[in-house]
């Protein structure tokens, strides 16, 4: 989609574009007044409360793919396609006990890191870094690039600018604000998601009713029906599995746990995963209404935009642009503020200054967001359309952690020599089945592995894990 | 082959359930703004 097929005008969209960038920079410099050391603006002073806990835990975890390749799956795997990707809510709602088991054991942690480190050593915790910030700076640069790619379809701005704008303010209120003001950002786009979705979704349903739709789908594309569509249900297995790895290990979610008040954290999840489930059905089913409105299109990853801007024109338009911007800021917020804490926590204090002061860590935690927002920048610029793609391998990355952190946060036999083993074979494996037989597999065999090696290694060991090793003083 | 009742409560089931939640989540602020909770 170029320039000239855009489905708003450039003006308008640049319009909204300044709209919020000035409203999320403005509140990341108000709420950032109150940060004075590395705890307040890494952990949001550890105060965070039950609404804008659940808020932040549903918003970050709608990406633009879940407002973009929702509608897609169920353009390709139909019915099954759209509860595939719901069960992604799963991840945040397992992680509801974690979370409180988390900060139980761990009441002055920071990061994910912090976890690995204590628990298995320094070997698991550099295999445990090499794979997260594998899998945080590129979902970064696919963010960034998808951000860049979708501001230019729907409203054609140029796809440096467009990137740039939403990576720059992005880092601006990150930088400013810490984890307060991705947190209080979050709720606010957390709520413009969801009502732009149920608004597009009501107004949809108002020029096609839904057994038009199954009429329309049972006569020209019956699979996307089908209740035993075997893609769709080997999907479900490799969503979930991946859902799982990704709010497991990532120190997205930790960060939050660490943050969020004592007694918050299960709870915050748990409505998170709630609030979140319905989303991708709520999104996806626009693309199975495109055949009964008889809208052409020609891009898969576009139909839900498409199908959108078709039946409520240029209100639609500016809706789903509304929604898009808001899915990649809360994202983008967060893996910024995330992944610079893990940096400044795991590199920079531990490795480096062991003695740095917290203001100094702050200082830190600040220049380390502007420089990844910059080296996002400087590898998004050439439109490398395969880095995006590049995201996927992490899958079984992923899924090789979910062992070694639920046996390591309940077992005391969970040991180090299961951990690596079971992350490096599981990632192993998974590579092997990613490029062998599919991505559809390679999360569920990465999965498999490392659970069996991480558990036999339990069930053999003789040696006992002392739990108040974990509770490290600042 | 899934019916069109079980896709009509899908995705009615899904906009309501959304609609709920952005209010669950406007009263818990409003309460935890009132009790001096929020952060």
């Amino acid at each position: 989609m170029t320039q000239d097929n855009a489905l708003l005008a450039p003006s308008t969209g640049y319009l909204l574009l300044a709209l919020f960038s000035i409203l999320w920079i403005g509140l990341g410099l108000y709420w950032g007044r109150r940060n004075k050391s590395f705890e307040d603006h890494a952990l949001a002073g550890r105060n965070v409360g039950l609404a804008l806990g659940s808020a932040t835990a549903a918003a970050t975890w709608i990406t633009s793919n879940t407002t973009m390749l929702a509608p897609q799956f169920a353009l390709q795997l139909g019915v099954w396609g759209m509860l595939a990707y719901s069960t992604a809510a799963f991840g945040l709602i397992l992680f509801a006990p974690m979370a409180k088991r988390i900060r139980k054991l761990m009441p002055h942690g920071y990061t994910s890191g912090d976890f690995f480190r204590l628990r298995y050593g320094r070997t698991a915790w550099a295999i445990f870094l090499v794979f997260t910030l594998f899998y945080s700076l590129t979902w970064l640069v696919s963010m960034a690039m998808a951000g860049g790619i979708l501001l230019e379809a729907l409203a054609g701005i140029d796809y440096v600018w467009g990137m740039t704008v939403i990576l720059a303010v992005c880092v601006i209120y990150t930088m400013r604000g810490g984890l307060a003001a991705v947190i209080g950002t979050d709720f606010i786009q957390s709520l413009i998601i969801i009502v732009g979705i149920v608004a597009v979704g009501f107004a949809v349903l108002q020029n096609v009713s839904v057994d038009e739709i199954h009429a329309n789908l049972s006569t020209s594309k019956p699979a996307l029906l089908d209740v035993l569509f075997p893609a769709a249900i080997m999907a479900i297995f490799n969503n979930l599995l991946f859902g799982l790895g990704e709010v497991f290990h990532n120190n997205v979610w930790w960060s939050r746990v660490f943050a969020f008040r004592e007694g918050v954290g299960n709870k915050a999840f748990l409505i998170g995963g709630l609030v979140w489930f319905p989303i991708p059905i709520a999104a996806g089913f626009i693309a199975l209404a495109s055949g009964a409105l008889g809208v052409g299109v020609p891009s898969p990853d576009m139909v839900g935009p498409l199908v959108i801007a078709n039946v409520l024109g240029e209100v639609g338009a500016v809706a789903i642009f509304v929604i898009v911007f808001c899915s990649l800021a809360s994202s983008i917020d967060s893996l910024l503020a995330a992944t610079s804490d893990l940096v400044t926590e795991d590199i920079y204090r531990r490795l480096l200054h062991p003695a740095a002061t917290p203001e100094k860590l702050k200082k830190v935690a600040q220049t380390v967001t502007l420089l990844l927002g910059l080296g996002t920048w400087a590898v998004c610029v050439p439109r490398v359309g395969t880095l995006a793609s590049v995201l996927f391998f992490a899958g079984p990355l992923v899924g090789a952690m979910i062992w070694p952190i639920v046996t390591g946060l309940y077992w005391r036999s969970a040991n180090s020599v299961g951990a690596i083993g079971g992350m490096l074979l599981g990632g192993g494996a998974g590579l092997i089945a990613y490029f062998q037989i599919g991505w559809f597999v390679a999360s569920t065999v990465g999965t498999a592995v490392s659970m069996v090696w991480v558990l036999a290694c339990a069930i053999f060991s003789r040696s006992f894990f002392d739990w108040k090793m974990l509770k490290e003083a600042v | 082959m899934f019916s069109a009742d079980f896709l009509t409560m899908l995705v009615y089931g899904s906009l309501i359930w959304c609609t709920l939640s952005a209010i669950a989540l406007g009263v818990m602020l409003l309460r935890d703004l009132l009790r001096g909770e929020s952060w």
